[in-house]
């Protein structure tokens, strides 16, 4: 673990110029460019809070606030999350060509995704802060002294995001069923996950502790209470996202690291 | 100066050997080195896993049905400023070899030790990204390769102006071509200023203008002491740029040494294959047919009312029954025939032509003046030339027995195939012995290697030319790289 980010660290300029390429190579061409990467999650934003808010009338849990500012909080996160972990997946197969004829650190690729995808996030953090700002404006209880915390959780998201990303893309190079189980996987954990509702809302006491147990649950739990509900995170939250983000990056870069020798020639 | 190794050891590879105060060893130094691939064949695919997470290799475990050995045991040591060749036919290990030494594959057994900056150019332009621009692409290729930002900057102008493409850098590179592709690859692959060259047939991509400008850049990186290890199916390239040269035939070491020898080695044992394989196809025919008119043989390859018969042909060349010449070389056809019945009136008959049926020679008895006069039972027959000056390619020989009026008794076309490999320059199917003069205001400069041309006695000859590297714009060489 140490060693791969010993390496991320010293390719960092690397890691830099890809992203960079990445980002300019996305948008080449296309008339609204960069405004893609904002337009694409408030499409998206827009139709859920259409179809759960105003058709099925789902709530915040106990909150009284707006449902379109809880759903903004939970979503912006899991857009970053799924789109790293689908385009992460793929990172090293897309990328055959270079590992195959370069010498060169791989492991930069999946990280390269999860960061372009954070700039995305970035670039779209505004909205959503204007969002509160203006619910709480409004009259909303939204926002509060806690939201100051919220570069803490982005970081450890990123370290989650970075080791998930780097093990299945690793994994993806043998096994060309990752991305599709993968893009099961993820309906499945969007779903069970507290973004479109409540996590006190989830009626049955089985399916919540099902959704307890989903890995992006203590995330969703942290981005809704610092930025919806304006509250600082218990310490026990700040323990399991820390454990999250550490595992994954853990697990992630021993998989990337035991199968790194190999990725040359099965890629 | 960085050293590092790549071993078959695992959990060490790509490791930093510690510099010591050791005298400098060789550039490269390949000792024992094994590499196997795996079959690609389904069902592996859980073990293969298992194996590649356990073990941190694709192949341990498997049995030698499963593999394929693409290097067994080589061995050898590039001294810095040396330039290695290695040859060998498809699927003999080259590029394999390559690619343990550039680092990007881990070998099995054994280990290579490098001293120095590698540099690979195995495909270039290799992650050009095809919707940004040449300009940007540079600045990423760059930082790929190892180079820093500042590097980058310092090297832009140079990079830009060696590729040639100044007019286009700021386009997408998706727009350019296969040959402006590789031109900007190579273009920044050599200026990161590598201690150790490793290049693998990309010479044969760009233009001629190009090659040569590379060439002439690889040249300056050898003068300059650094080390070059060259792939190519060009002989003559190698011949001429390389101070040794490894064979390497199915992973295994065949021959190494001095490139010529090394070369006329390989191109022997694939002149003796190809000969092997005509001799098996002309038993077939022949054992098919013994006839003309008869049998299985095709009738647009031979035909004739079968009063006598051309049985076999071999080419003998320099005495030795094979189908491989070199321009210049003694050439015998021999012909076994038969008469079917008492002859009177015998001519035999030969042309040469290439693939697409130009002709480049043809002769026969008759019009040569050789009365044979009455012909019984079989005989032989063999056309001798003493130097048989062919330009480069591949030829076919026609060989016919027939009658004074053109009555064929027996045509065979295509009965013999040769190749034909030329060391002097020139183009063509012949290659005239010839010798330049200079008189009056036409002077040879000092110090030029073109003409031999001395008291006036003409002596060009293919070998002799072959002796120094042909007088182009082969620039600068150090004196320890001067062949004499």
């Amino acid at each position: 673990m140490l060693q791969t980010l010993k390496t991320l660290v010293r390719f960092r300029s690397l890691l830099g110029s890809l992203t960079a390429r990445e980002l300019a190579a996305r948008y080449r061409g296309s008339a609204l460019g960069f405004l893609w990467s904002l337009v694409n999650p408030l499409m998206l934003f827009g139709v859920y809070a259409v179809v759960f808010g105003v058709i099925l009338e789902a709530r915040g849990g106990s909150s009284t606030d707006p449902y379109p500012l809880f759903l903004i909080t939970g979503l912006f996160p899991w857009i970053w999350t799924s789109a790293s972990l689908l385009e992460g997946a793929v990172s090293l197969s897309a990328n055959a060509g270079l590992i195959r004829k370069a010498v060169f650190p791989c492991e930069v690729l999946p990280t390269v995704v999860v960061c372009a995808n954070l700039v995305h996030f970035l670039l779209a953090l505004p909205i959503l802060l204007i969002a509160l700002g203006w619910g709480r404006f409004e009259g909303a209880d939204v926002l509060g002294p806690a939201t100051l915390l919220l570069p803490l959780v982005v970081v450890l998201h990123f370290v989650l995001l970075v080791g998930a990303a780097m093990g299945l893309a690793a994994l993806n190079v043998h096994f060309k069923d990752v991305r599709d189980l993968l893009g099961n996987v993820l309906t499945l954990l969007f779903f069970l996950a507290p973004i479109l509702y409540a996590l006190a809302d989830v009626p049955n006491e089985k399916l919540q502790t099902l959704v307890r147990f989903n890995p992006f649950t203590p995330f969703a739990l942290g981005y809704q209470s610092l930025l919806f509900r304006g509250e600082p995170i218990g310490w026990e939250l700040w323990v399991e996202m820390s454990g999250l983000a550490l595992a994954a990056l853990f697990l992630g870069t021993l998989i990337f690291r035991r199968l790194e020798d190999t990725l040359v020639e099965s890629v | 100066m960085s050293r590092s190794a790549n071993t078959g050891d695992r959990g060490r590879a790509g490791s930093e050997v510690p510099d010591r105060d050791i005298e400098r060893g060789p550039a490269i130094a390949v000792r024992g080195l094994s590499k196997s691939y795996r079959r690609m064949a389904a069902g592996f695919k859980m073990r293969t896993l298992k194996s590649a997470f356990l073990e941190r290799s694709l192949t341990s475990g498997l049995s030698d049905a499963e593999t394929i050995r693409a290097l067994e045991g080589v061995s050898f040591d590039v001294p810095p400023g040396e330039a290695f060749g290695v040859v060998g036919g498809n699927g003999s290990g080259k590029s394999t070899l390559l690619k343990v030494i550039a680092g990007l594959l881990r070998p099995d057994q054994g280990e290579v030790v490098t001293d120095g900056r590698v540099a690979a150019l195995i495909e270039l332009g290799a992650g050009f990204h095809p919707e940004i621009s040449g300009r940007q692409n540079i600045s990423i290729n760059g930082t790929v390769l190892g180079l820093s930002k500042k590097d980058i900057e310092e090297r832009y102008d140079s990079i830009v102006e060696f590729s040639g493409l100044a007019d286009y850098i700021d386009e997408p590179v998706k727009t350019y071509s296969s040959g402006m592709y590789v031109r900007l690859g190579f273009a920044v692959a050599i200026h990161t200023d590598p201690d150790i060259l490793l290049v693998d047939e990309v010479l044969a991509v760009g233009d001629e203008e190009f090659a040569h400008r590379c060439l002439k850049r690889i040249e300056q990186h050898l003068a300059g002491g650094g080390s070059l290890l060259v792939v190519s199916h060009s002989l003559t390239l190698i011949e001429d740029l390389c101070d040794r040269c490894l064979w390497l035939e199915r992973g295994r070491m065949r021959e190494i040494g001095e490139p010529r020898r090394v070369i006329d080695a390989y191109r022997q044992a694939v002149a003796e294959a190809e000969g092997r394989a005509h001799r098996e196809d002309l038993e077939r025919a022949t054992t098919a047919s013994g006839v003309p008119g008869e049998g299985a043989a095709d009738e647009n390859d031979r035909w004739g009312n079968g009063w006598a018969s051309i049985t076999s042909a071999r080419l003998l060349i320099n005495g030795k029954e094979q189908y491989h010449l070199e321009s210049g070389d003694e050439a015998v056809f021999e012909i076994e025939t038969q008469a079917h019945r008492p002859l009177e009136d015998v001519v035999f008959g030969i042309a040469i032509s290439t693939p697409r049926g130009i002709e480049c020679w043809g002769t026969n008895t008759d019009i040569e003046g050789l009365d044979i006069g009455r012909f019984e039972g079989s005989g032989r027959l063999q056309l001798c030339c003493p130097a048989l000056r062919l330009g480069a390619g591949e030829y076919s020989v026609d060989l016919a027995v027939h009658a004074r009026d053109g009555t064929p008794y027996d045509y065979r076309r295509d009965l013999l195939q040769m190749t034909v490999g030329q060391r002097e320059r020139g183009v063509g199917v012949y290659l005239p012995e010839h010798d330049w003069k200079l008189s009056g205001g036409l002077k040879q400069a000092t110090g030029s290697k073109g003409s031999r041309c001395e008291d006036g006695v003409a002596s060009s000859g293919a070998t002799e030319y072959a002796e120094d590297s042909p007088g182009t714009d082969r620039s600068p060489k150090t004196p320890g790289r001067d062949r004499s």
